[in-house]
Formats: structure tokens, sequence, C-alpha cells
């Protein structure tokens, strides 16, 4: 038995195929516009260069390298490092004790760094950076 | 007038790709928790090859903070945001003074960073 096919009985106006082009790219774009960025606020105080290396700091320093994290000089594994810096900085109320200096190796790279400052901001630490300065000495 | 339409909305993209930093290749570091960025006034990159961009265009280092002080003039406190993206292998050696420049331009710094349940960009 043969089957006969109905007719549509409107066609698509051709006329309109470059509207619907355009709409179709506004859409995309918005879609690939609002792609939100998530990431992690942190406030590092302005640092200040002093020319002479200051007296003796009580401010807890974490030494950042490619192989290992030192608190105050000893070895101190990754993962234990909110622990340790919870115990140094309880009872430490203001917040100029509670500075902690991150003096970072140049080879430290960026995911380590930011395992290690979040640790210590969630252990109530507020992050202090110390750059090494360059110093150039002229010898005739 | 769908053409010059289609030929404006080429254009405006194109125009805004070169403000933007979305052609920088860069994989961000993980972290446990993040919340989201929101608006920033300005966004610094620095890309898989240890280069620096500023709003999507590179920058010498030394350079970073006094543009930045120029981009966020007398910004209100709290919508001075800058966005930092640095690939997660980039060393302490370039990304140190980006932060540093950040800090001295008054700029509220966030880092850019990918919730560790998602697999890498």
């Amino acid at each position: 038995m043969k089957m006969k096919r109905r007719k549509l009985l409107v066609e698509p106006p051709t006329m309109a195929a470059p509207d619907i082009a355009f709409i179709l790219i506004v859409f995309f774009l918005v879609c690939a516009s609002v792609q939100p960025e998530t990431g992690r606020k942190q406030d590092i105080p302005r640092s200040e260069k002093s020319e002479e290396p200051s007296e003796q700091s009580k401010n807890v320093e974490v030494s950042l390298s490619a192989q290992s994290i030192l608190v105050d000089g000893a070895i101190v594994p990754s993962e234990q490092l909110e622990k340790k810096m919870r115990q140094l900085l309880a009872g430490k109320e203001s917040e100029s004790d509670r500075v902690v200096i991150v003096k970072s190796s140049d080879e430290t790279p960026y995911q380590l760094w930011i395992d290690a400052t979040t640790r210590i901001e969630k252990a109530g630490g507020i992050i202090t950076l110390q750059l090494e300065q360059e110093q150039r000495v002229m010898v005739n | 007038m769908g053409d010059i339409a289609f030929l404006l909305l080429i254009f405006f993209v194109i125009l805004a790709r070169a403000v933007d930093d979305s052609h920088l290749q860069w994989e961000p570091a993980n972290a446990e928790e993040v919340e989201q960025a929101g608006a920033s006034r300005a966004s610094v990159v620095i890309d898989g090859d240890s280069r620096l961009h500023l709003n999507g265009k590179e920058i010498p280092s030394d350079q970073l903070s006094s543009a930045l002080e120029a981009l966020l003039g007398s910004t209100p406190p709290g919508k001075r945001t800058v966005l930092l993206k640095v690939d997660h292998e980039v060393t302490a050696k370039f990304f140190e003074p980006a932060i540093e420049a950040i800090s001295m331009a008054g700029g509220d710094l966030v880092h850019i960073l990918e919730y560790e349940g998602e697999a890498p960009r």
C-alpha cells in the first residue's frame, strides 16, 4: 500500500535566516561570557622596605621551598601546618601578633604557596610576604 | 540590516577579546574552599610561560604597580578588586612580585582558583 506524504502548508521564510543566525550568535556569546570565576580573597598588608634588619621579631616565620615547609626553622609536614600554626598563634589576640612572615624561595610553586597560605589563614594568621631584595654592589 | 548587525557584532567581539584575557593559557591552582570572585577592576595573569599580563596585555613586572594604580584611580575601598590568575606551576620568583605590586597599588587581591573536586581546565 502506498502512503501519501502530506505537504507542509507553510515553508519557513528564507529572509529570516540571518536574523535567526544573529540571535543564535548572541545566545552563545552570552552563554560563553557568563562563566563565574571562583577564588579566594587575601589581605596582604602593604610591605615596608626597611634598610636595617629589625630587632628580633616575635612573629612566626614560615619558609617555603619546593621541597619543604619550615616554621621558625623546624620542618613541618604540609598536612600538619594548620595544627602547628594554631598552637603557635594560640593566645595571640592582637593583629600584629598574628602576623605570619612568609618567605618563599624562588622555585616555590604557586600550588604549594596557595596550600600553605590557606592553612596559615585558616589557623588565624595574617600573611605578610618577605621578598628577597636584590643588592647590586659596584666594584671598580 | 541583519548583515550590518552581524558585522557590528563581530567587530565588537574582536574588540572585546583584545581587552580580556581568555586567550591566555594558564591552569589554575586547586583549593578546598573557593568563593565567587565577583566583579573586578583589573585582571593580572601569569601564564604557563611565566609571562605577566594586565587585562590581557603583556606588561613588565616593574610597571605593574603603577599601571594598576592608574587603573584603580580613586575607586573606593571594597571595589578595588584585582583578580590574580597564576598558572599552578609558576614559581615564587614570578608571582610574589605581582602580589606585592597589587598590594602596593591598594588593590583587593583575589586569587582565582579551582575547586579541588573539578577536573583541571
